[in-house]
């Protein structure tokens, strides 16, 4: 008789699945596929075709897809490789707290990748929950002031490390990584900073003290480590985090995740100074040879000062985790993240840590979340392609999520001396 | 003033265009923008920018584009980088008699990104390109079993004649035919299957049918005696060799991306069957972008459990040009065509040429078409890969086009060809 097993069935997102096989013909090729509706009704698919050993097995932990949506052995290749069936979709949770991810995994004999995903007869299946939030996680609406987020707390009495949370480009709130990091024991403020709420709908400056009273207003929380706090930042997100970094002592871990190392586009204000950025070259954007929007050369900086290029990156008192994507093709992550870490260099500094990973594009997400490598943004017409190839994407976001607790445990958490 | 000119405005679609700008202000930031809709009303643009020259020109015959859809001197860029603005869709002309494709060139004076016309062009110009050329005649085939349409040059004749074939697109394909009889020869457009009474799908390669359709070229008063040619691509190729094999009519073929091994279904002539090679379903790997990558399924043709399917050149008693598109992911088409020029060599025949393409893809055609890097294809419910890095593929069909007609006119004119 077919089984097939698939542990845990709940989970959070962030944690494997082991996947088994038994009572197959000795040899047989069969097809896994799985699948997932999110919360728009979208559907994702994958799947791989895999050979039975002599025992009838197939045990994704030890044994190599042949062909599919990845090749080799990869235990979770199932999740981080699905793909929307409506093209260029991207898997975002928006509700973290109520509701999971429910992934179907499909047994079914050989078929082509030709069949219809929809309708694929399969011999057995069993459907797992993915979850982006702990038992015990609150969430707490910010509207503090202008403050405008999300608080997650994990569960217990704390203290907890705080971070603060920001994505890029995309606006909004996004709470995924946040209710995450809360789920792994951290306090983290997933904070938006435009187009939500009553915040501006579209970004003209950028505000030092919004990000100052959210650095105060976690470091206030009774459930919050005092002496300072973390940023975890990507993309638009990481050129705040950078510049929190330099301005506010508040901030003494800060994680930036392909993100540019100078104010691009729109000016910088904190207490009355102005930071001028440095205009996007646009006329250096290119195409990829399905059409998609590669951002990566606007980021030159031509005829710009040695003053004005670059944040002054050594007056920052913290810690710095670089994270490269070097297939990103949104921007030129390692060379902004090299010449950061130059400045750092020429100026005696050892605070800094940089995990470069090839193969893995702009979008470095929690583990085994589908690499989105192209995507439409609302308000461009053509898609913009993020990079990233499938296998060294998901294998960056395997390691780096844990360097990224790693590292804001190891400089937010006090180390308590023994009085001994 | 600024002032667009193209010229000409009117030319044939494997034509250069000289596409200037005058009366600029010098070192102005330009965006030369191109959008043509195909016969369906699917919508294909470009674009690119510029800088003027102190003469406040640009002449995109000297000119570098600096970013958007192709970088660097490209004269013909604005063309062969035009994109869908439905990803996979193919632009592929059908009435090739009545109406060319229409072109609209537009200059803006600033890096314009918008797709949408939110900024006004300040100069336009519009160049048509035409797939058959003045006095071509077109005369549909419907012979015994033969369909298609016949591409007759204006004069007396003789003209040497050619069969055109694509590949598993299916229907009648004519523009490749019409553009070929405008430089000179005689070219049947021939199709097999998915055609008027042909078989809707194709489940076997008759042979018989393709000698018909040489017959009845032959037979033809304007049509030089005694051999025709053959031009074919993908899956035609695979027919263009076989015919090569085994039809004493055919004395000159040129197999653009083809295999010399039947796939995936058998060839008959006679009382001879030649049983396919299958590609290997469990291997068939998904690209990032959702395509199915045919060439991670190709089998190697020199195994010898395959041997039985691989196409016996050395029987064939013309020459043959074999066109290699080093990117193609759909075939191996370097291996294929290397084993088949190795088998000619050891059998002391010199009859084959193969051209290699570094970067071209799969769907090597006329110059200036666009790129196709994958697409949705009848058989089967996800796009195809084709691959091909867009500069290096524009430059593999210009040159492969000029040795096309090279390889055509040396043979038929008499002075035949030995490559050594």
């Amino acid at each position: 008789m077919v089984q097939l097993t698939a542990t845990p069935l709940s989970a959070l997102v962030d944690e494997p699945v082991h996947i088994q096989i038994t009572g197959l013909s000795p040899f047989q090729v069969v097809t896994l596929q799985a699948s997932l509706k999110d919360e728009k009704e979208n559907m994702f698919y994958s799947h791989a075709y895999y050979r039975a050993n002599k025992v009838g097995k197939v045990d994704l932990e030890y044994d190599s897809a042949l062909g599919g949506d990845y090749v080799g052995v990869h235990p979770m290749g199932l999740f981080w490789s699905l793909k929307p069936k409506k093209l260029l979709t991207r898997l975002l949770k928006k509700d973290v707290m109520n509701s999971p991810f429910r992934v179907q995994i499909k047994l079914c004999d050989l078929q082509s990748p030709l069949r219809n995903q929809d309708t694929s007869t399969s011999m057995v299946s069993v459907t797992l929950e993915r979850w982006y939030v702990a038992p015990g996680v609150t969430r707490i609406p910010v509207e503090e002031g202008r403050l405008r987020g999300a608080l997650f707390l994990p569960s217990g009495e704390g203290p907890f490390p705080g971070v603060i949370d920001l994505f890029g480009g995309i606006g909004g709130l996004s709470e995924h990584r946040s209710s995450l990091l809360a789920s792994r024991g951290f306090a983290s403020l997933a904070l938006a900073y435009w187009g939500y709420k009553d915040l501006p709908s579209q970004l003209q400056k950028l505000d030092l003290e919004y990000f100052e009273e959210a650095s105060n207003f976690l470091l206030r929380h009774p459930k919050v480590f005092g002496q300072g706090i973390g940023v975890i930042s990507t993309s638009k997100g990481a050129e705040i985090g950078l510049s929190m970094a330099i301005y506010l002592k508040q901030v003494t871990a800060t994680i930036l995740i392909n993100g540019p190392n100078s104010p691009y586009g729109i000016p910088y204000v904190y207490r009355g100074y102005t930071h001028q950025s440095i205009p996007y070259s646009l006329q250096f954007l290119s195409t990829n040879a399905l059409g998609f929007i590669e951002f990566q050369g606007i980021y030159e900086k031509i005829g710009v000062e040695a003053s004005q290029s670059l944040f002054p990156i050594e007056k920052a008192h913290g810690h710095f985790l670089f994270i490269v994507g070097e297939d990103d093709k949104s921007i030129n992550s390692k060379e902004h993240a090299k010449k950061a870490i130059e400045k750092l260099r020429r100026h005696g500094k050892k605070n800094w840590t940089l995990l470069s990973y090839p193969g893995a594009g702009h979008l470095i997400e929690p583990p085994y979340s589908p690499l989105c490598w192209a995507s439409k943004m609302p308000n461009a017409c053509t898609p913009i392609s993020w990079g990233g190839e499938v296998i060294a994407h998901a294998a960056a976001q395997e390691h780096s999520w844990k360097e990224i607790q790693k590292f804001l445990r190891k400089h937010l958490i006090p180390v308590v001396t023994s009085q001994l | 003033m600024f002032q667009l000119t193209a010229t000409p405005p009117n030319g044939l679609a494997d034509e250069p265009v000289h596409i200037r700008v005058t009366g600029l202000p010098p070192a102005q930031m330009v965006t030369l923008k191109a959008s043509l809709k195909d016969e369906k009303g699917n919508l294909f643009q470009s674009k690119a920018f510029y800088r003027a020259n102190e003469a406040g020109e640009v002449d995109l015959e000297r000119a570098p584009a600096l970013g958007g859809d192709y970088v660097g001197v490209h004269a013909m860029g604005l063309f062969w980088s035009l994109k869908p603005e439905k990803a996979f869709r193919r632009l592929l002309k059908r009435d090739v008699i009545n109406n060319p494709f229409k072109v609209t060139l537009d200059l803006y004076d600033s890096v314009c990104l918008q797709d949408s016309t939110t900024a006004q062009p300040r100069a336009s110009q519009m160049v048509q390109r035409w797939f058959l050329g003045p006095g071509v005649q077109r005369k549909q085939i419907r012979e015994g079993r033969v369909r298609g349409a016949l591409f007759i040059p204006p004069g007396e004749g003789p003209f040497p004649g050619i069969i055109d074939l694509f590949g598993s697109i299916g229907g009648l394909v004519e523009f490749r035919a019409s553009l070929l009889a405008t430089h000179g020869f005689a070219v049947l457009a021939l199709a097999y299957f998915a055609y008027e009474d042909l078989p809707d799908k194709l489940l076997e390669l008759d042979l018989e049918y393709f000698e018909e359709a040489a017959n009845f070229l032959l037979a033809h008063p304007k049509i030089q005696r005694p051999g025709i040619g053959v031009i074919s691509v993908s899956k035609g190729a695979e027919i263009g060799l076989a015919m090569a094999c085994y039809l004493k009519q055919v004395v000159a073929t040129v197999c653009i991306s083809g295999s010399n091994a039947i796939l995936e279904i058998p060839l008959r002539y006679r009382d001879l069957l030649v049983t396919p090679m299958r590609f290997d379903w469990e291997c068939i790997q998904i690209h990032v972008s959702g395509a199915v990558r045919l060439r991670s399924g190709n089998r190697d043709s020199r195994n010898e459990m395959n041997q039985q399917s691989v196409l016996p050149v050395e029987k064939a008693q013309g020459c043959i040009l074999f066109i290699v598109g080093e990117n193609d992911e759909c075939l191996n088409t370097r291996a294929y065509a290397e084993q088949a020029m190795d088998q000619l060599k050891s059998h002391g025949r010199s009859s084959g040429k193969m051209l290699v393409y570094p970067g071209a893809g799969h769907l090597i055609e006329p110059p200036y078409a666009p790129l196709c890097f994958a697409s949705w294809s009848p058989a089967l419910p996800r796009p195809v890969l084709w691959g091909g890095d867009p500069v290096a593929h524009a430059a593999a069909q210009e040159h492969s086009w000029r040795e096309i007609q090279k390889f055509f006119r040396q043979h038929f004119s008499g002075t035949g060809i030995k490559y050594s």
